[in-house]
């Protein structure tokens, strides 16, 4: 579960987050939507505690992300903006170092291994090292990684991005997968459909604040609009920036 | 935590045993100043050594005009030869080190007990001719002394009166050739390679994590920032230290093979001494480890790092290279100063001078001062959010 209240965060003038507040319940899945520029990423990075927040507070499962940094660790599985591998490492090494940091290792870490491998459809490149891995490739073993320890809370930056149709539908089936394990996940997207076609509820931020919150019907009786693109650019106000 | 710290060493030494670059770094460059230094001395050593066995050859033009000087030269145990048609263009080539040249007016002047002049072409820019020049005149010298003082005498003067001051070389280096001093280049290679050999190690795990965009994820794991630190720190020292030791079995191995096995250091440098440098210089390692990630921390692209850190290993290197052409008398204080202290402990070492275990002692606490402050500083840069951005 994931708490968000009165977060505000600036760099030098610019206010990135301006106190937002939004909740992503166990069991569903959360979207997160607004243009570029609008804090998405900044807001995620508070949560998966690399960014500290100048005011307010984030917690998941109860633990606050500044004051319990491991404690939140633990309990986080994370798809950040930044994924890259190491060109040098094999895909199930990629897996095992991010196991054994979480603490895991001997015959059940090589058994998750495993399990992860089959689930993403990794068996062809798994043992082999990462130079030259294809987009798809490098996403699904970002995603195991993130995934080795179980984690209950999933918090996934533009997961789609960059994916062909079907890597696309294979990561919306494993966060469908995941959701109705009773994990919650949050995920950030700029592709509208995607958003609405997963997201249990769904977040709008523009300009470091929170527009909108609700489910998609919601959200279209709020704004009385029908189409799902007309409906976030009348919350956000913008035409630009998408 | 320490079983996270080592799975971060164990991962970053994996990733660098795989990578040609850290290699290279840490096991093929060090090789180079051991190689060059060997192949400089054993040159060196060939052109200088004098064969008393081997009478010395001495081209001369117009032996004929002095009979006299060419007996006292045969007597010396030169070999008068003689002198190519163009004299100037064979010393010039290097075909002769030095060659006389007597006038044919020798004979007159000499005869006629007044100054007579020869000459000696020499070519000062090739270093056996410059220790020829230094042979012949030594002789003529030799040679002038006994003409003048037979002249005097019969004038009813003692010449040794007028002899106030005779002069005699007395070498006092253990050693006895002149080979051995390019071994006092030992200390600043050595700490040229120390600053060097993790220098890869520091940026690819630091600024390099950053640029692939891995660095990110990896913060998000359940482990203390200083840990993670101290992984990557630990795996950069593995390969300093690594790099510190194949160069001293690699001089150990140049040394035997360009024939200065006699010398007190190169006979003393056995895997025990190897081991005890080491230690003597660990904290130094620990110290260069902690510029090279401060400098990588800070630094926002792994370019940049690279430029900086290129150029880092010279600047500690430089006071040793200036300790080859004026040696200074060490001091207690100097051994309060990191990097500075080892190199003076090491070309005592080299010269083969006893090293006083305070001198050591206030070496290593002084350095390990530094290097715990350096580990401090970089543990504070990876706390700092910009980490992941860099600046």
């Amino acid at each position: 579960m994931i708490n968000v209240s009165g977060l505000r965060k600036s760099f030098g003038s610019v206010t990135a987050l301006d106190g937002i507040n939004f909740k992503a319940q166990d069991g569903e899945v959360t979207g997160l939507i607004g243009p570029n520029g609008a804090g998405k990423t900044t807001a995620l990075r508070i949560l998966y505690t690399v960014m500290q927040p100048d005011s307010g507070a984030a917690e998941i499962d109860d633990f606050d992300t500044v004051s319990h940094r491991q404690e939140v660790q633990r309990r986080i599985g994370v798809l950040p903006d930044s994924r890259g591998l190491y060109p040098r490492l094999t895909a199930r090494e990629h897996i095992r170092y991010y196991g054994r940091l979480h603490g895991m290792g001997g015959k059940a870490l090589e058994a998750q291994i495993d399990t992860l491998v089959e689930a993403l459809g990794m068996g062809e490149f798994a043992d082999r090292r990462a130079k030259g891995f294809s987009k798809g490739q490098v996403r699904k073993v970002a995603l195991a990684r993130a995934m080795v320890h179980e984690p209950k809370n999933l918090l996934l930056d533009e997961p789609t991005n960059g994916l062909d149709i079907a890597s696309s539908r294979a990561v919306h089936q494993l966060i469908r997968d995941l959701k109705s394990k009773g994990c919650c996940v949050l995920f950030c997207s700029h592709i509208m459909r995607e958003v609405a076609a997963i997201s249990d509820r769904i977040v709008v931020l523009s300009s470091g604040q929170v527009v909108a919150q609700g489910t998609a019907d919601e959200l279209s009786q709020q704004t009385g609009e029908s189409d799902l693109e007309e409906m976030f650019l009348s919350v956000t106000g913008s035409q630009e920036g998408w | 935590m320490w079983r996270g710290i080592f799975v971060v060493f164990a991962k970053e030494v994996v990733d660098n045993i795989r990578d040609r670059r850290s290699l290279m770094v840490a096991f093929i460059y060090p090789l180079l100043g051991p190689l060059i230094l060997g192949v400089i001395i054993s040159m060196v050593s060939n052109v200088v050594r004098v064969n008393p066995e081997r009478h010395v050859q001495l081209p001369v033009v117009g032996a004929e005009h002095a009979p006299q000087l060419m007996a006292f030269l045969k007597n010396k145990g030169v070999n008068v030869v003689p002198a190519p048609a163009d004299a100037k263009a064979a010393v010039r080539a290097g075909k002769a080190n030095n060659i006389l040249v007597v006038p044919e007016n020798f004979t007159a002047q000499f005869g006629a007990k007044k100054t007579a002049s020869v000459d000696l072409i020499v070519n000062s820019s090739r270093l056996p001719g410059l220790i020829a020049l230094n042979r012949t005149l030594g002789w003529l010298g030799e040679y002038n002394q006994i003409v003048w003082g037979k002249r005097i005498s019969t004038h009813g003067v003692d010449f040794q009166k007028l002899r106030p001051l005779t002069i005699k070389n007395v070498n006092v280096s253990s050693g006895t050739h002149i080979a051995e001093v390019l071994l006092f280049m030992v200390p600043p290679l050595f700490i040229f390679n120390l600053f060097m050999g993790g220098v890869y190690l520091a940026m690819d795990t630091t600024s390099g994590e950053r640029e692939r965009d891995s660095l990110e994820p990896l913060l998000i794991n359940p482990i203390e920032r200083w840990g993670l630190m101290l992984g990557k720190f630990l795996a950069a020292l593995l390969f300093t230290a690594a790099a510190v030791a194949v160069q001293l079995f690699a001089f150990q191995i140049a040394f035997k093979l360009a024939g200065v096995g006699s010398f007190s250091f190169v006979h003393n440098l056995n895997a025990l001494t190897i081991v005890g440098i080491m230690l003597m210089t660990l904290p130094l390692m620990i110290a260069a480890v902690g510029i090279q990630f401060v400098v990588a921390t800070v630094t926002t692209s792994f370019k940049e790092a690279q430029t900086y850190l290129g150029l880092l290993p010279l600047v500690p290197a430089i006071p040793g290279m200036a300790l080859v052409f004026s040696p200074v008398q060490v001091q207690d204080w100097m051994m309060a100063i990191p990097s500075f202290s080892q190199t003076l402990l090491l070309g005592q070492m080299v010269r083969g001078e006893s090293i006083t275990l305070s001198a050591v002692a206030i070496s290593m606490a002084t350095t390990t001062l530094l290097a715990g402050g350096l580990l401090w500083v970089v543990a504070k840069l990876y706390e700092r959010e910009e980490l992941i951005f860099g600046s």
